[in-house]
């Protein structure tokens, strides 16, 4: 028997197999139940005791090396087949996707979620209103009386509909009623923010028939104007992210504050863009001031014991500055290509 | 309120330049909105076209030999007005030009070279005129300035007056102010009385309202006057403001009514009868006023009138009939104190904005009416000569008396700030207060007559640190105490804008932007959407806000189309804001509208996007708030803003949770860019706000032993509810059955009109051990049989 002849054989065999089928025919016509080499080893059983060991152990090998054989070829063929299949499926990479746009938060959002913060960094929780008001929540309390000059300060949208003293309802003009809201329904200390819709019937770039004011208030027994000043201070170095930050307070009237003050900041203009914080012109920021008795006498507040501040800021106003908008209609017109460019991603927000 | 630095310096004698008087007004609180200063105009100069030749090269353009008083100067112009002799403004290389805001550089036009430009109205920002260049009409010397030229070294300071500070809106009110402040010294005022008053007046006055409009009145009868041109000065003085001089006696009552904050008129006496009423309008009576329109008033007017003409609305404008004209030549002076508040009332309802108006409403001074009789006496008198008639008065002048007491430890208190009394003190005398009595502690204030807004302690205090600086107030740090820290925490509106925040950014990462829209909805939605009528805006600017909105839905469609006229296809947008019920009644919803276009794109293929598609996106909303979908009632809406067929409402017990569907075709119909729409109105504010608020951290324990999937079909009926099918599944053996997820609806003529076919897969798992195919057949069977008979269903498999 010449076990050389058989390996030189299947060797052959073996490589010229184009396919996993023919390498399985090549298996089975040598390693299978009637295959040549399972023959052979057969066959061992009439031969002697010696002849056995000897022949037995050579057709072993060659059993294994056979079988080793194969399978390396299969793993050879496999790879072969799979990579004659990947040629097929090739795609057009540079097929262009469709047009998409990026979802974000709008930028009011995103000042919304800071005041709130940097507010809430000060003791202050967040009180709210409702945006259709009294005439009484709106003004009267404000120490706003009818045919009072200060109500042409503002002009006011009213509704049909009238409430219990049959005056009619109003879309409020400011934050403020949350002021009186809170105050008849807690007890000092308060300190608030009330961030919420404000409505004025005017129309043009700067100014929105319906925009955002928050409003601050804070009552207890010694709040002062110093507490004040450093409040709002600390407030638009934190928002604008500008420590060195020229302000100017100077006084200013409203009803519901005495004294008021309004807040600027200076600002200067560098390649065409406002900055913030130096220079030797001013921006209007805020209206403020320590709150009058007379409005917490309105609600109860003995005047005696308790003082404090409120402060209102136009969040639509901040919002421009901070991020150099210029027309405050944009922020409701619903233009997507407008969020995308100006909104807040989710990591942003 | 404006007025020029020279006429401020009749009043206050001061050193102080423009730009320092700015600065201080605004510390004042009278904050300057503008100074016209034209200083930097004086690099201009006057020069004189010697000659000049066309342009070979350009038809419409000269060349001129300027003279400026040093050089001669090439300069090519197009003015039409160009002539020899012309002395003109003239600007040299380099110099800035404020009205075209460009830097002058010296070049070549057409091939000719110029070396500086004479100037038009325009770009020196004096006026729109832009005919020609500046022609004076003097003969002033080349070289001199154009401030001199143009008489522009009067600088006019604009500043906005707070409703409260009335005593401000006149010159001299501004500069006692001023004074108060260290600025200069307020000057007397200066004029004589007029002594011989040779007779009486031949028309009397009746005051004859019953609302006490008119508090006091008097006049002064002026016989034989001569009324033409004012005086030069007067003219100047009102030019100089941008009014118009008409004639002496009106120029006169606009210049006092300027100058000292007093408004009064001037009847041209022989146009009136004997006896003026100050009385209430009779309904539907109506005037021609001096702005030339006809007014109808009302009962609650007061007007002045004789017999039965109203001659002028008291306080606001006089009658057109009644006034002076240049032939006027006697003339009834009045002065007379009216109630801010029918002023106020009766200016509004009228829509007239008078310079007498806007004081009268803030309160007048009332020391100021004899003054301002005296005044405007001996001005006509002076200019327009004639004879002055004793006073006639109605009513009764109220000396003002008003006193507070002031303890000056409040000031300390409000302010946070420690200033001495005797400094406090001081600003208040200079700010004209009496101090009566006073001790260490407090003192008792007496309001100067025309500061009607002091009304309180607090009124003083703001006095004190108005003059005293804002700038000197020491800001204190802020910080937060542990109470208000816990008060944060335990609040419910801080809870609420945390969920919001998270839905807010599961929306976002959804791929949905958002959008903010007004609040209203025009008369179309309303129509369409039926909200409450009564949320009417009375005074609504335009149709497209003549509501409060009761949905979002018709606010994002209108952007849903905007956005697809800008080329978007697939439009997907939410807002989180409020819509109103009722007038008392408010709710934050999250709206989102999501409008597909059919896929066109044969590369990219995605999924139509329906119903169930938006069911998945509710139900991953839902999640974020740490809820369930499935743990609400499901029911088919009955909104019309949806398809009913295509639309549910969730509910937890009778609370609406959510609404969405597809958005109903009637509604389509007005968005014909618009195909399929889907909305969803998710009622956060109806979740409890403990629940929703709580950051998501869901324990789900993972079993490690095998777990093993069982499907079962059933035929119900069609109406039958799955989410009750699904608790129910999931009811029955709460330890094993860890998920049923329906997966497949089969609805078919052959299964019969009232019936649907469901296949839903059951997960089954232990966490104590694997489970044996005897204790999961048990399991199954169970299924099959309570299923079955809790809902009437047939078995299918």
């Amino acid at each position: 028997m010449d076990i050389k002849k058989v390996l030189n054989e299947v060797t052959k065999e073996i490589e010229q197999s184009s396919s996993q089928q023919e390498l399985q025919n090549v298996k089975v016509a040598y390693l299978g139940k009637k295959g040549k080499i399972t023959e052979l080893l057969k066959s061992l059983k009439d031969l002697s005791l010696e002849e056995k060991k000897s022949s037995g152990s050579k057709l072993n090998l060659l059993r294994i090396e056979v079988d080793n054989l194969i399978k390396n070829k299969f793993n050879d063929l496999k790879i072969e087949e799979i990579n004659s299949k990947l040629k097929n499926e090739y795609l057009d990479i540079s097929f262009p996707p469709p047009n998409s746009i990026a979802s974000k938060a709008h930028p009011i959002s995103k000042t919304f979620d800071e005041v709130i913060t940097i507010f809430g960094s000060m003791g202050y929780s967040v009180a709210e209103g409702p945006d259709i008001e009294t005439d009484f929540f709106n003004f009267s309390a404000l120490n706003i009386p009818e045919n009072h000059p200060a109500r042409e300060m503002q002009d006011t949208f009213y509704i049909d509909d009238k409430d219990k003293e049959g005056k009619p309802y109003v879309l409020r003009t400011h934050t403020s009623p949350v002021q009186i809201r809170t105050l008849l329904n807690q007890k000092p200390p308060v300190k608030i923010i009330a961030p919420g819709r404000t409505y004025r019937c005017d129309s043009d770039s700067t100014h929105s028939p319906m925009f955002h004011q928050v409003e601050g208030l804070f009552i207890n027994e010694n709040a002062n104007m110093g507490d004040l000043k450093g409040t709002l201070i600390e407030f638009c170095k934190q928002f604008f992210n500008v420590q060195n930050l020229k302000v100017r307070f100077r006084p200013s009237y409203f009803p519901f504050t005495e004294p008021s003050a309004e807040m600027d900041i200076a600002y200067e203009i560098v390649n065409n863009k406002i900055q913030l914080g130096q220079g030797d012109r001013w921006l209007e920021i805020l209206g403020c001031g320590m709150v009058n008795p007379i409005v917490l006498e309105n609600c109860n507040v003995d005047t005696n014991t308790y003082q404090g501040f409120a402060f209102g800021v136009g969040l639509d106003r901040i919002t421009m500055l901070k991020y150099g908008l210029t027309d405050i209609r944009s922020f409701f017109s619903g233009n997507l290509n407008w969020i995308a460019s100006n909104g807040f991603t989710i990591g942003e927000f | 309120m404006k007025f020029s630095y020279s006429w401020l310096c009749d009043h206050l004698e001061t050193d102080k330049n423009a730009n320092e008087i700015g600065e201080a007004l605004t510390n004042l609180g009278l904050e300057l909105e503008s100074l016209t200063d034209y200083s930097e105009y004086s690099k201009f100069v006057v020069a004189t076209i010697n000659d000049f030749r066309k342009h070979p090269n350009a038809d419409r353009l000269n060349i001129c030999k300027v003279d400026d008083g040093t050089n001669t100067y090439q300069v090519i112009c197009g003015a039409n007005n160009v002539k020899k002799g012309l002395k003109g403004i003239f600007a040299k290389d380099g110099m800035y030009i404020p009205g075209t805001q460009i830097n002058l550089k010296k070049g070549k036009i057409r091939g000719e070279i110029s070396e500086g430009m004479l100037l038009s109205e325009r770009e020196l920002n004096l006026s729109d005129d832009h005919e020609g260049i500046i022609e004076l009409l003097d003969d002033f010397e080349n070289g001199t300035s154009a401030v001199e030229a143009l008489k522009l070294n009067d600088p006019i300071f604009e500043i906005g007056i707070t409703p409260n500070r009335g005593d401000c809106l006149g010159v001299r009110g501004v500069a006692r102010d001023l004074s108060a402040k260290g600025v200069g010294k307020l000057k007397p005022l200066n004029f004589k009385k007029i002594n011989q008053l040779e007779f009486a007046s031949p028309i009397i006055w009746n005051i004859n309202n019953d609302d006490n409009s008119c508090e006091y009145v008097v006049s002064r009868y002026f016989k034989n006057v001569n009324n033409s041109k004012s005086p030069e000065w007067l003219q100047k003085k009102l030019i100089s403001l941008g009014l118009r001089p008409i004639n002496a006696l009106v120029d006169i009552t606009n210049y006092i009514t300027i100058d000292l904050g007093r408004p009064l008129h001037v009847f041209d006496a022989d146009k009136i009868g004997k006896k003026l009423d100050m009385r209430l309008a009779n309904a539907n009576e109506r005037i021609l006023a001096l702005d030339n329109k006809e007014y109808t008033l009302d009962k609650n007017t007061t007007v002045i009138a004789d017999g039965n003409n109203a001659l002028a609305i008291a306080g606001i404008i006089g009658g057109d009939l009644s006034g002076c004209t240049d032939d006027t030549k006697n003339v009834f002076l009045e002065v007379a104190l009216f109630n801010p508040n029918s002023v106020a009332q009766t200016g509004r309802s009228l829509g007239i904005n008078s310079d007498a108006r806007y004081r009268f409403e803030r309160g007048l001074d009332k020391n100021m009416v004899i003054e301002g009789l005296e005044y405007a006496s001996y001005l006509i008198n002076k200019i327009c000569g004639g004879l002055v008639s004793k006073n006639i008065e109605a009513g009764k002048l109220e000396n003002f008396e008003h006193k507070i007491n002031y303890n000056f430890d409040y000031f300390n208190k409000t302010i946070g700030l420690e200033l001495d009394p005797q400094k406090q003190i001081k600003i208040l005398k200079d700010l004209k207060f009496q101090i009566n009595k006073s001790n260490e502690k407090e003192c008792e204030v007496l309001v100067p007559s025309w500061r009607n807004d002091v009304k309180n302690k607090i009124d003083i205090v703001e006095e004190i640190i108005r003059i005293y600086g804002y700038e000197n107030i020491k800001q204190s740090v802020p910080s937060a105490s542990i109470d208000e820290i816990d008060k944060i925490d335990n609040s419910s509106s801080n809870k609420k804008f945390k969920s919001i925040k998270k839905l807010k950014k599961t929306l976002i990462s959804n791929g949905i932007s958002e959008v903010i829209t007004f609040s209203f909805h025009s008369i179309r939605a309303q129509e369409i959407l039926k909200g409450d009528k009564s949320l009417k805006i009375s005074n609504a600017i335009s149709d497209d806000q003549s509501y409060m909105r009761n949905s979002m839905i018709f606010n994002h469609l209108e952007s849903a189309e905007l956005n697809f006229k800008k080329g978007f296809k697939n439009i997907q947008l939410f807002e989180i804001g409020p819509i109103y019920n009722s007038s008392q009644s408010q709710e934050n919803i999250l709206s989102l509208l999501i409008s597909t276009e059919e896929n066109t794109n044969s590369i990219y293929k995605s999924e139509e996007f329906n119903f169930y598609s938006l069911t998945e996106l509710t139900s991953i909303l839902i999640s974020s708030l740490n809820f369930d979908i499935k743990q609400f009632n499901i029911s088919r809406s009955t909104s019309n803003t949806y398809h009913p067929g295509q639309s549910a409402e969730l509910f937890m017990g009778k609370k609406l949770i959510a609404r969405y569907g597809k958005v109903h075709p009637l509604i389509m119909e007005e968005f014909s860019k618009l195909k399929n729409c889907y909305a969803i109105e998710l009622f956060f504010e109806n979740l409890p706000i403990d629940s929703i608020s709580r950051a998501n951290n869901i324990n789900i324990l993972d079993s490690q032993f095998q777990f093993s999937e069982k499907d079962f079909s059933f035929l119900f009926e069609k109406e039958q509810n799955l989410y009750e099918v699904q608790r129910y599944v999931k009811g029955l053996d709460k330890n094993l059955i860890k998920n049923v997820e329906f997966f497949d609806l089969y609805v078919a003529k052959d299964l019969g009109d009232d019936s649907k076919s469901v296949t839903f897969r059951v997960t089954i798992q232990s966490k104590e051990k694997t489970l044996e195919e005897k204790d999961l057949e048990q399991l199954h069977k169970n299924i099959l049989e309570k299923v079955s008979n809790k809902f009437k269903a047939k078995i299918r498999s």
